[in-house]
């Protein structure tokens, strides 16, 4: 193929990417711009933040136990994520590779779960907690966010079924028993996979608002997305804190992003030539 | 095919450096109790937290009962009539599947094309592309929307400046029943896209490259490779990431209606799971609530039993959704990826 | 080395899964080693009897100013009575009542909570409320009220008592931009008094000063009724007859509605979300905002250095007298045992007093709901001398009617149904308002009374 060829394809390519990108991102700029905005121009909405203050920064370190909601958080999501990746791994693997009867059954009770809608679990879920003696502890925000974990199973299903079964018969000459083969053929090659589910359940655990604020309600235990909603309050939005602690919140998930994103791209590699 | 039996073998080579002595035993079919074992965590886990609730939800839909007071009584099927008999819930019921119809391509169509895109070249652009589009994912729903707020603000909003350069005169886009709904899909695609395109990434890894490059030398076109090499490889994931969307979706629409429009102008923004939550935390009518549950699960139980009825159909005769790696047929004999039909 | 390790596996793969999914069940395990922890920081009790109080406040915690206050009042209050802790909670506004009544649900309501007046009702129908006036002795009622609007504490009265302490009130006002009304050649130190005037203003700041008019608040973006109560109220009609049944598709609500559907028309009012005027005007773009007085201070925070903000107080039809009804929030009592009950009252009752009612007004916002601590040097008159916004609503405290709350269980669903199908569409819509009012009391007949 002549050189030439290639450059409208390479400026089309992009062309398509980053307008994709500046459209997708610009929540984000907005948020960032605004969150540098002094109260007296936080109002008028463009994102330029001219000129700049610190501002809202200082009101979210001072008035707001950011630290200890980032943690509460932090620990939550990981919490849950833990919780579901250690339950979801051998589900998604008996429900491929074992046969056995009910199967058929147990898959249709995961995939039921995943339609459940969350709204309508929650007080149930309080109830159980409150009996248990969980409430405002980290086992009442964890354990019942195990509801999640039919996704997790779904996903992981799903690539199970994409690696070649001859892996598996390998395997099984070998003389690998179910447990080795999980251990040893399939958690290497499901790695990708698992990290790109531990990343989904992780920032939806973070992102998640209803339970924690039903569940966590001392700023003890409380988590980000409760306390933000606190911003909203009657006296007049906050904006200019909201986003500030917004951009704040963004820097764990960012990292858990750039650790997981890494194990994808690694597999990646691996799988490539040579 | 011969790719597949190299990274087999290559996995079988790693794990256990030339075990050749070991007395063979055939993997499976397990023993029924082991595959519980396996399973257990997970279906205890959803008893627990999904199926004990769903049962409580069940016997409240049938109860005119706040949860507090001493004297529960019997509502039969009164909490079903009032979700019919009002227009609100059937308008929400549609509104949902227009929701549903608009994210799907955001689902699955650009952010595959998306990712083939990235996949094709790998590298640190590409990384750091995917890294951008990753972004709109990690910044918290609420502030998302009240970020969404200010661009398509009605008297202040960037978006009415530059729509109307483009020729789009200014609009309020969140206060008009006719493009309420499309604006709330498109700001919760950004959001579907980011994290889809994450997950195409991921099916793409375990995606063998030599299968481009032989098409290549074949001398297929790009668009060729892309159609018949790349793309039908992800089809199933295409499939089941767009009924995975569709069912986690709804917290980020939820919060971009409960931020931005409150289900309004006029019922335009409604949908099943932000009435379920009115009536259930607006209204504190937990048997209403609890009735609109049970109809969201049943209804999306039916088209799911349906899927996965015609799914079979469809398929190759033989074990279904059956184990892969259990069967006793010869290393290489089953096409790899032939069970077509959508898993779930 | 190989054959060790796997050997391992074998044998403690099946049982570690087992014990994750026993973890789900077993965390019981976890839970007592939870409530050590927690029972810890009580554990300390002395021998005295000591009272813990929880509070659930949707002020408490905010990074502002109503945070803050919360704090003082609570510190301020321990300080007081040193055997009674405040265990505080905060919560987003929305979310106030549903957690009242989740806990309630589960056997240990917060014993005093902070609900906005627009679910009040509602928390009377779902929780058990201890009205607060039952509480103290009648002598020891009327000598604590004593300074209290009396007009007000009629107001929020139910079947004859204050059930629901007032708190946090506000009420509506207009909130003007006095440069926009210089720059359109109007007097800012005569600012409107009736709807007519503050269509005219109105008009001329658009066309003169290059800025959006006049905004009404009532497509409040909670579905509150409060600011649609007060303008049916003031064209002399009331949004609920005395029977409950709805009264406002009679003439004088409709009349009000049409009024601003009318500042719609003319382009005197921007057809926009509530969220959208409020940041316009704290924008300096909009002349006249007419809104709940507890904007004011985080209004006064936006202006400052930017703009000149005043207020005068909420308008009028014609000759008859501004009418407008309040909002905020009250404080139920949910405590279950008489001690509890009675802490409960010795708390409301230092919220409620000069000392705490002063914290509330200059540090929350709030009105003062004992007017006279206004022009008191030892309370309000220093802060009244500096901050202005809140005195024209002080000064219609007198002439606050009571808040209105459809009865029986579909209370909220009432008002949302009001809001939604006919206040928004007529203000925002240009519906017609005679039919958009008349289908939305027919519906709303229906909600009451459905079982």
């Amino acid at each position: 193929m002549p050189a030439f060829d290639r450059w409208p394809r390479l400026i089309g390519r992009h062309a398509v990417l980053l307008l994709t990108a500046a459209v997708m991102l610009l929540p984000l700029v907005w948020a960032l711009g605004s969150s540098f905005k002094p109260s007296t121009t936080i109002f008028d909405m463009s994102p330029v933040p001219l000129p700049a203050s610190l501002e809202n920064y200082r009101t979210v370190f001072s008035a707001f136990p950011l630290w200890r909601m980032l943690l509460n958080t932090f620990v939550t999501a990981a919490g849950v994520t833990a919780l579901q990746v250690l339950v979801a791994v051998p589900a998604a693997y008996a429900l491929t590779q074992l046969t056995f009867r009910g199967q058929r059954f147990a898959l249709g009770l995961v995939a039921v779960a995943l339609l459940v809608p969350v709204q309508s679990l929650i007080i149930p879920a309080f109830l159980m907690i409150s009996h248990l003696g969980w409430r405002d502890t980290y086992p009442g925000l964890i354990v019942p966010q195990l509801s999640g974990c039919a996704l997790a199973v779904v996903l992981l299903r799903n690539h199970l079924r994409a690696l070649p079964p001859n892996l598996f018969h390998a395997a099984a000459l070998d003389g690998a028993t179910a447990g080795e083969t999980l251990r040893f053929v399939v958690l290497p090659l499901l790695r990708p996979a698992l990290s790109a589910v531990v990343l989904l359940v992780f920032i939806n655990t973070w992102n998640e608002y209803l339970w924690p604020t039903l569940a966590a309600p001392s700023p003890k235990h409380t988590t980000i997305q409760a306390g933000l909603a606190l911003f909203l309050n009657q006296e007049g939005p906050e904006y200019g804190p909201l986003l500030a602690a917004s951009i704040l919140a963004t820097v764990p998930v960012v990292a858990v992003y750039l650790v997981a994103s890494r194990r994808i791209a690694d597999a990646f590699l691996h799988a490539g030539p040579g | 095919m011969t790719a597949d039996t190299e990274v087999a073998s290559r996995a079988a080579g790693r794990r256990a450096g030339g075990r050749g002595t070991a007395p063979h035993r055939p993997g499976g079919p397990a023993p029924r109790a082991r595959s519980w074992l396996y399973l257990g965590p997970a279906t205890i886990s959803l008893a627990v937290w999904v199926y004990g609730p769903l049962v409580f939800t069940g016997v409240l839909s049938f109860l005119h009962w706040n949860l507090v007071s001493d004297h529960p009584s019997w509502a039969g099927l009164g909490n079903y009539a009032r979700l019919v008999d009002q227009p609100e819930f059937p308008h929400a019921a549609w509104h949902t599947l227009l929701y549903a119809v608009g994210i799907l391509p955001f689902a699955t169509v650009v952010p595959m094309a998306l990712a083939i895109m990235l996949w094709k070249k790998p590298g640190a652009v590409s990384t750091g592309y995917r890294a951008l589009l990753f972004l709109p994912v990690v910044l918290a729903p609420v502030a998302n929307a009240i970020a969404w707020q200010f661009i398509l603000d009605p008297l202040q909003g960037a978006a009415n400046g530059l729509l109307q350069d483009a020729g789009f005169g200014p609009r309020n886009w969140l206060g008009d029943p006719a493009t309420a709904l499309p604006v709330i899909v498109l700001i919760t695609a950004a959001k579907v896209v980011g994290l889809n395109l994450l997950l195409f990434g991921a099916a793409l890894a375990s995606l063998d490259r030599r299968t481009l490059e032989a098409a290549r030398l074949e001398g297929a076109t790009e668009w060729e490779t892309t159609r018949f090499v790349v793309v039908p490889q992800l089809r199933r994931t295409a499939v089941l990431l767009g009924l995975l969307s569709l069912v986690v979706v709804w917290p980020w629409i939820f919060t971009n209606v409960a931020v931005l429009t409150q289900g309004g102008p006029n019922g335009a923004t409604d949908n099943v799971y932000y009435r379920l939550y009115t009536y259930a935390f607006t209204f504190f009518d937990a048997g209403t609530a609890s009735a609109a549950a049970i109809v969201i699960s049943l209804a999306f139980a039916v088209l799911l039993g349906a899927y996965a009825v015609l799914g079979r159909r469809r398929a190759d005769p033989g074990p279904g959704s059956g184990p892969a790696g259990s069967g006793p047929g010869p290393a290489g004999a089953r096409p790899e990826r032939g069970r077509s039909h959508a898993s779930v | 080395m190989v054959r060790d390790s796997r050997r391992r596996v074998r044998r403690s793969a099946p049982p570690v899964m087992a014990l994750a999914g026993l973890l789900a069940l077993a965390a019981c395990g976890s839970s007592s080693s939870g409530g050590a922890t927690a029972g810890g920081a009580s554990a300390g009790a002395p021998a005295q009897p000591k009272i813990t109080l929880s509070f659930l406040s949707y002020n408490y915690g905010t990074p502002d100013l109503g945070g803050k206050g919360t704090q003082a009042l609570i510190d301020g209050f321990e300080k007081a009575n040193p055997n009674i802790t405040i265990k505080p909670e905060g919560v987003a506004t929305a979310d106030a009542l549903t957690r009242a009544q989740t806990e309630t649900a589960a056997g240990s309501p917060p014993d005093v909570a902070q609900i906005g007046w627009s679910k009040v009702a509602a928390a009377y129908q779902a929780l058990p409320v201890v009205p607060v006036q039952s509480i103290p002795p009648a002598a020891e009622w009327s000598a604590d009220t004593a300074g209290f609007s009396q007009n007000l504490l009629n107001a929020v009265k139910s079947g004859g008592q204050v059930k629901a302490m007032p708190y946090t009130i506000s009420i509506p006002e207009i909130f003007y931009n006095a440069d926009l009304f210089t720059k359109a050649g109007l007097d800012p130190a005569k600012p409107p008094t009736t709807i007519a005037e503050v269509k005219t203003d109105a008009l001329a700041i658009k066309s003169k000063a290059k800025a959006q008019g006049v905004y009404f608040g009532v497509v409040d973006p909670g579905k509150s009724d409060f600011l649609t109560q007060s303008l049916i109220a003031s064209n002399g009609g009331h949004e609920i007859g005395t029977d409950g049944q709805p009264q406002f598709d009679q003439p004088a609500a409709v009349a009000a509605l049409a009024a601003m559907q009318d500042l719609t028309r003319s382009g005197a009012q921007p057809a926009v979300p509530t969220t959208s005027a409020l940041s316009a005007f704290a924008a300096g773009k909009l002349g006249m905002l007419v809104e709940s007085t507890a904007v004011a201070g985080s209004l006064q925070k936006a202006a400052t250095g930017k703009f000149d903000l005043r207020s005068t107080g909420f308008p009028s039809f014609g000759s008859q007298p501004a009418a407008p009804t309040f909002s905020g929030a009250g404080l139920v009592v949910l405590a279950k045992d008489k001690a509890h009950q009675q802490a409960a009252w010795q708390f409301i009752k230092y919220l409620t007093s000069p000392a705490g009612m002063t914290i509330i007004t200059s540090q929350i916002g709030y009105l003062p709901l004992r007017p006279s601590l206004a022009t008191d040097p030892k309370y309000l008159a220093p802060f009244f001398a500096t901050n202005k916004l809140l005195s024209p609503a002080l000064a219609q405290l007198d002439q606050v009617t009571p808040y209105q709350f459809f009865p029986g269980k579909g209370a909220s669903q009432a008002v949302v149904a009001l809001q939604d199908n006919a206040v928004a569409p007529i203000v925002l819509q240009g519906a017609d308002p005679a039919k958009a009012l008349t289908a939305a009391a027919t519906k709303v007949r229906g909600i009451l009374n459905q079982k």
